[in-house]
C-alpha cells in the first residue's frame, strides 16, 4: 500500500507543480500570453537592425526609437496582407487620429515593421504609406534592410509567422510599446488600442 | 515440451512487440527529418497524429513487457492502477497546452520531453488499466474524454489563435479530430467495459 500511496502522491505534486510552472502560475495557457506576461514583469532590450523606409533611406531600429525622444507603439505587418494587416491597419488609422487630435506627435509614435523585405520593397511601403493615408510626422514604415535579419527580429519580439493559404501568412498580431531607449516594455492586443496609448503615454517622459 | 498456450501467448507476445516497435517507430520519426515537417506545419499531425500515436506505442510496448519482471515489480507502486492513472492524467493534461505544443515545435528539448512522457504516458496507462476496477478506470476515462470533447469544441468554436505556431484552419481541423478521438476512447473503453470477460 505504501509504496503506491507515494508514487501517487508524488505524481499528482510533480504533475501539479510542472502545470503550475509552465502556466506561469496558471496565469498562461498560450505562448502569446506568456510572452505578453515575460515582457510585463521584465521589459526586454530590443537587438539593432538595419532598416529600409519607403524613400529607399537606410537607417537603424535603434536610431529610428531614439531620434524623437518617443515612445513607439510598433506593429509588424507584410503589405500585401488582406486578413488580419487590415484590422491592425485601421487600428493605426485610429491611433494616428487620436495622436493627431490630442496633439501627442512628440510623445507617442507609431511604427509599422514589414517582416517581409523580400516582397516588400520601397514602392511596396509607399503604396501602404498612400492606402492607409499615414501621416509621416506620426506614423512610419519600415522593413529589414538584410533579409536574413528576419528571423532574429521575429525572435526579438517573440512572433510566429505561419504560411497560410493564398502565399498570405498568419502571425500573432499585437501592439508592441518600444522605449525610446529600445526596451520592450509591453505588449497589448490588437483591439485595445486605447489601452495601448495609455501605456504610451505612461511610459513617455 | 511447450505448452500449447504458452506457445500461444509467446507468439502473441512477440506479435505485439513488433506492434508495438513499429507504432513507436513511427512517432518518434515524426520528430526527426523528413517527417518532421508534417508536426511543424500541421496541428492535426502533431497534436491528433503524433501524439495520440506514442501514448499507443507506450502502451503496446507495456504489453507486450506484461509479463516481464520488471513490469511486476512495478506493480507494488501501482496499486489498483492508481499511482499510473494519476501520472498519466497530468501528463496528458500538460501535453494540452497550446503553450507546450508551441514549445514542442521550437525546442528540440521540450520535443524530447514530450516524446520521453507521452510513450511513458501510454505506459502507465497500459499498466494501470491492466489491474484496476473498472469503477477507478471511469475516473481517469471520465475526465480525459470530455476533456478532449470540450477542448475539441473550442478548437473548433474560437476565433483566437492557440498556437502561435499553426495557422487558424489547423487548429479547426485539430479540434474535430480531438472530438473523433474523445467519442471514439469513450465508446472503446465502455465496450471494454461491458464485455462479460475481460482479456486482460
Amino acid at each position: 500500500m505504501l509504496p503506491t500511496f507515494a508514487a501517487s502522491l508524488s505524481a499528482l505534486l510533480i504533475g501539479l507543480a510542472v502545470i503550475f510552472t509552465a502556466t506561469d502560475q496558471g496565469h498562461a495557457f498560450t505562448t502569446e500570453a506568456l510572452r505578453r506576461g515575460e515582457v510585463a514583469r521584465q521589459p526586454q532590450p530590443i537587438p539593432d537592425f538595419a532598416l529600409q523606409d519607403g524613400a529607399g533611406a537606410s537607417s537603424a531600429l535603434r536610431q529610428l526609437l531614439a531620434d524623437d525622444q518617443k515612445v513607439w507603439i510598433v506593429d509588424f505587418v507584410y503589405t500585401r496582407c488582406q486578413t488580419i494587416c487590415t484590422s491592425l491597419g485601421s487600428v493605426y488609422q485610429q491611433l494616428q487620429q487620436q495622436i493627431q487630435q490630442r496633439g501627442l506627435q512628440g510623445k507617442v509614435g507609431l511604427l509599422s515593421v514589414s517582416f517581409d523585405p523580400v516582397n516588400d520593397d520601397a514602392q511596396a511601403l509607399r503604396d501602404y504609406a498612400a492606402r492607409m493615408r499615414l501621416d509621416p510626422q506620426v506614423w512610419r514604415i519600415v522593413t529589414l534592410a538584410k533579409v536574413q535579419d528576419r528571423r532574429r527580429l521575429l525572435d526579438a519580439f517573440g512572433i510566429m509567422v505561419v504560411p497560410a493559404p493564398l502565399g498570405e501568412f498568419e502571425h500573432n498580431a499585437a501592439l508592441h510599446v518600444v522605449t525610446h531607449d529600445g526596451r520592450l516594455v509591453s505588449i497589448i492586443d490588437y483591439q485595445a488600442q486605447a489601452l495601448a496609448l495609455d501605456t504610451a503615454l505612461a511610459w513617455s517622459r | 515440451m511447450i505448452h500449447p498456450l504458452k506457445s500461444a501467448m509467446l507468439g502473441a507476445g512477440r506479435a505485439s512487440g513488433a506492434a508495438a516497435l513499429l507504432v513507436c517507430a513511427l512517432a518518434l520519426a515524426l520528430s526527426l527529418p523528413p517527417l518532421r515537417v508534417l508536426i511543424e506545419q500541421s496541428m492535426l499531425w502533431h497534436m491528433a497524429i503524433q501524439m495520440p500515436l506514442l501514448v499507443l506505442g507506450g502502451a503496446l510496448a507495456m504489453r507486450a513487457l506484461a509479463g516481464h519482471r520488471q513490469a511486476q515489480r512495478l506493480a507494488r507502486w501501482n496499486r489498483y492502477g492508481l499511482s499510473g492513472f494519476i501520472a498519466a492524467q497530468a501528463i496528458f493534461a500538460y501535453w494540452m497546452l497550446p503553450l507546450a505544443i508551441d514549445r514542442a515545435i521550437v525546442l528540440p528539448l521540450a520535443d524530447l520531453q514530450k516524446l520521453v512522457s507521452l510513450l511513458a504516458c501510454g505506459a502507465l496507462l497500459q499498466h494501470s488499466f491492466a489491474r484496476s476496477p473498472a469503477a477507478l478506470q471511469l475516473f481517469f476515462i471520465g475526465y480525459a474524454v470530455p476533456m478532449m470533447i470540450w477542448l475539441g469544441f473550442y478548437f473548433i468554436n474560437t476565433d483566437l489563435r492557440l498556437c502561435n505556431a499553426y495557422s487558424l484552419a489547423s487548429q479547426v481541423r485539430t479540434g474535430r479530430a480531438l472530438v473523433a478521438w474523445g467519442l471514439a476512447l469513450g465508446a472503446l473503453w465502455l465496450w471494454a467495459a461491458l464485455r462479460p470477460t475481460r482479456s486482460q
